[in-house]
């Protein structure tokens, strides 16, 4: 992993719009928690629902997007790419630095969020807090790695990335159960459901599995990214 | 010719003048308007910028298409289609968002990108007939997502022999209320687009006040009106999210079955969804002239 | 009648004062516009096409006033900006043909235009390739024919040989030398580079900071002096010493040697003399103003 890559990198991504974006994306989660604690009081139910409906359904996936393709989209997208492919650095090593930066944004922005509006709403009791900020912790580092590949592989990584999240994880995943087993969102719910007292959380899919799908993906996709930035043509546009 | 002179020579084939009609604004938004139109369907332009759209058509379609065939095969035992039509915009939010977020940075982002836009205020062209160009163009482009599949179902329904008369009123009134649908949903996604030159950024925040929005609004309305018991509440809620807002506001104006989990509270709440879907047609108009009135290079 | 007005055109930011009560009459023909980067030549520019509003004075373009007729002043205006502003991915037939129409064409008269301009610029095969892959010197010829294609009477051209290869340099300004001989469209030209505009334009105005410096024309500003400058590989002196018994006035110039021009018999005693010293000539030629001399007489004033 090299330093300064990962510092030129959090320093395009933390600048200006995007980051702008990512806070108040925060901010709406936080102010939901607090809205939710002050008119329902405490309910275990209504936090495991609404952390798992909005912050792992809705937040972790498009951070992961938002995050993911930001560290090395517009780079690729007006060509200042080649600053960086042409330095003696693995391109591998190009692809870590970027996804060590994707994954302390998303954690930053989007996994201690989650920690923060579970204790908000339920304080420490039933592990919620614990159990959906690993969740968090685990869907960040995962959507990450698949958005930073998608972003190499392709120029429209935003738009394909929605329709996975969107099409796959939300329609197919809803009338397909064969489909959930292949959904990161699930993954991370098995580990929620793991921590998780009380059988607040249910997901389809067992921990051993989700546990081995998730290190498959994460590991696969950043492997396949450096092979891939390997190869990058940039010519001309679509 | 081109062996006898090096390429790039002018050729004196002599130059002819331009006498015939030259067309006023109206002519020329109305072309711009077209071209903007073909644009949100990848027509005249490249192969792949026409996959994503017509496949994203095909997708809008294809439960329209299935509910078709279901009501034809169970026609003895329905006795109207499964889904009504004026639910369709929020059961296939998803796909309209997604079109959205793709084509409305499509629209917009690409002239402020490859700084296209002085060579259109350099000719007869106002600022406004060209953000009226963009607007109008992107939401007849949404509503012809959103009128493709009602008009399957409606084919459906006729050749199931539900009563016509019925069918043809609750299809109009969706039409209409898809109209609603198509000019909010373009007007928030070109003001988002127009904000950001690149391309990505812009279809990432576009999906994101949308689904996020719609997430947390479901969600919160969800819990406030069943755990709470406050459908009230819950129904003023629904004025944060453009498609909870649609869908209040064609639920009370147009009759129509509500998708979402709270209507719009009684007729002080429908009032409100009318005035907000109305205010904000017309604040994203604002902001959109707003925005185009500073461009100079 | 004059093409452009202008009295005094002034354009204040708030960091810099960009147009200082220009007053500037431009008539038919090709004008040279000169002046250093930041000099306002972009900035006069805007405003004439209503893209950009002057802070006071008054401007005239086609004998309509900026302001109040804009639309009518841009049906009959080309424009090629300085900086990049093609799509990449359209092909450079698609993207005229689309300007035609947004300059009120109609679908079929755009259509024929364009492949008649773009035959004019000197586009062929490459004009159905998407613009993304062409060379500056394609791109600079499609924001050209962009300008010309629907047949205005003036176009502005904001340093239009930026980026071209020596070659591509006189290509594009012999192309607008014949803008003006064989379309018969004025054409307003800017540059920073003096001797380019020297070689086409007609008039040529000249601005420094916002401020006219010079405007008139270019025959005025050329004209050849009655002199001859004589430059020589060695032993000035002695040359100069033999032109002088010759009968010729030599006066010194650092390394060259000016004599006056009385009569064509001059250039052969030049030629005589430095032969029978046995040294070699390097330089025999009439003494000619140059645009850059005006600025240096801004320094004097």
């Amino acid at each position: 992993m090299n330093t300064t890559v990962a510092q030129l990198t959090a320093r395009a991504l933390l600048g200006g719009r995007r980051a702008l974006l990512l806070l108040v994306m925060s901010a709406v989660l936080l102010a939901l928690a607090v809205l939710l604690r002050l008119s329902v009081g405490v309910d275990h139910q209504v936090t495991a629902d609404f952390l798992g409906a909005v912050a792992l359904g809705a937040l972790i996936p498009l951070f992961g997007l938002i995050v993911g393709t930001g560290v090395i989209g517009p780079e690729i997208d007006d060509g200042s790419v080649v600053y960086v492919l042409s330095k003696p650095i693995s391109r591998p090593t190009i692809i870590l630095s970027k996804l060590v930066v994707a994954v302390a944004a998303t954690v930053l922005f989007a996994a201690v969020p989650t920690f923060v509006a579970g204790l908000i709403m339920s304080g420490t009791e039933a592990g919620l807090a614990v159990g959906f900020g690993a969740a968090a912790l685990v869907a960040s580092v995962a959507y990450s790695a698949v958005f930073v590949l998608l972003a190499v592989v392709t120029r429209h990584a935003v738009v394909y990335g929605l329709a996975y999240a969107l099409i796959w994880e939300g329609l197919v995943g809803g009338y397909v159960p064969g489909a959930r087993t292949l959904s990161i969102q699930q993954w991370s719910l098995s580990l929620a459901e793991t921590i998780v007292e009380r059988d607040l959380v249910s997901s389809d899919v067992r921990l051993a599995v989700a546990g081995v799908l998730l290190a498959v993906v994460i590991v696969g996709a950043t492997w396949y990214a450096g092979q891939r930035l390997r190869v990058l043509s940039l010519a001309g546009e679509e | 010719m081109s062996q006898q002179q090096p390429a790039g020579v002018i050729h004196d084939i002599g130059y002819r003048g331009y006498d015939g009609p030259r067309l006023g604004r109206g002519a020329v938004a109305r072309a711009l308007y077209v071209h903007s139109l073909r644009g949100a369907f990848g027509l005249g332009r490249s192969a792949r910028a026409k996959v994503l759209p017509m496949l994203l058509l095909g997708v809008m379609c294809l439960p329209a298409f299935i509910i078709a065939v279901i009501a034809n095969a169970t026609s003895s035992v329905l006795t109207e289609l499964p889904l009504p039509y004026s639910r369709y915009a929020v059961v296939a939010q998803g796909i309209l968002t997604i079109f959205l977020a793709a084509q409305a940075p499509q629209a917009v982002s690409r002239d402020l990108r490859f700084k296209t836009v002085p060579l259109y205020f350099s000719r007869p062209l106002e600022r406004s007939d060209y953000v009226l160009a963009k607007f109008a163009g992107l939401s007849t482009a949404m509503f012809l997502l959103l009128a493709a599949p009602l008009l399957i179902m409606y084919i459906g329904a006729l050749l199931a022999e539900f009563p016509a008369g019925r069918e043809t009123t609750d299809v109009a009134l969706a039409l209409v209320g898809a109209v609603a649908f198509a000019i909010v949903f373009a007007g928030v996604g070109l003001v988002i687009a127009s904000l950001t030159a690149r391309r990505g950024f812009g279809v990432a925040a576009i999906i994101t006040v949308f689904a996020l929005s719609f997430a947390a609004i479901s969600s919160l309305q969800g819990i406030i009106r069943y755990v709470e018991d406050d459908a009230t509440l819950a129904g003023w809620l629904g004025l944060f999210s453009p498609i909870t807002l649609v869908d209040g506001f064609q639920t009370w104006v147009l009759d129509a079955s509500s998708s979402a989990v709270a209507p719009p509270p009684g007729s002080a709440g429908g009032v409100g969804y009318v005035l907000v879907t109305f205010g904000v047609i017309g604040a994203c108009w604002a902001l959109l002239n707003l925005r185009y009135r500073k461009v100079s290079s | 009648m004059p093409v452009i007005q202008t009295e005094e055109l002034t354009k204040r930011f708030p960091a810099v004062t960009a147009l200082d009560r220009l007053t500037i009459d431009v008539e038919p023909g090709v004008v040279g516009l000169v002046g250093a980067n930041g000099a306002g030549k972009s900035t006069l520019i805007k405003i004439l096409l209503g893209l950009s509003e002057a802070t006071s004075g008054q401007a005239r373009m086609l004998g309509l006033d900026v302001t109040t007729d804009g639309p009518k002043i841009r049906e009959r205006v080309g424009y090629m900006p300085e900086h990049d502003c093609l799509p990449g991915d359209v092909s450079a037939t698609e993207f005229v043909v689309h300007m035609a129409r947004m300059s009120g064409l109609p679908a079929d008269a755009a259509r024929e235009r364009t492949a008649d301009t773009l035959r004019h610029v000197g586009l062929y095969e490459e004009r159905y390739r998407p613009i993304g892959g062409y060379s500056t010197g394609m791109k600079q010829r499609v924001k050209l024919a962009q300008a010309l294609v629907h047949d205005p009477e003036i176009v502005l051209l904001d340093e239009p040989t930026n980026g071209l290869d020596p070659v591509g340099r006189d290509d594009m300004l012999a192309l607008i030398r014949r803008i003006y001989t064989d379309f018969g469209i004025t054409v307003l030209v800017t540059s920073h580079l003096l001797g380019e505009l020297e070689r086409i334009s007609d008039h040529v105005v000249v601005i420094d900071a916002g401020r006219l410096l010079r405007s008139s024309s270019t025959s005025e500003f050329t004209r050849t002096s009655q002199f001859v400058a004589v430059e020589v590989t060695a032993e000035p002196d002695t040359v100069a010493g033999q032109l002088k018994a010759a009968g010729l006035d030599v006066v010194r110039d650092g390394h060259l040697m000016v004599v006056p021009l009385e009569d064509e018999s001059v250039y052969d005693i030049v030629r005589d003399t430095v032969a029978q010293v046995g040294v070699g000539l390097i330089r025999l030629e009439q003494r000619r103003h140059h645009i850059a001399e005006v600025f240096g007489e801004r320094g004097s004033q």
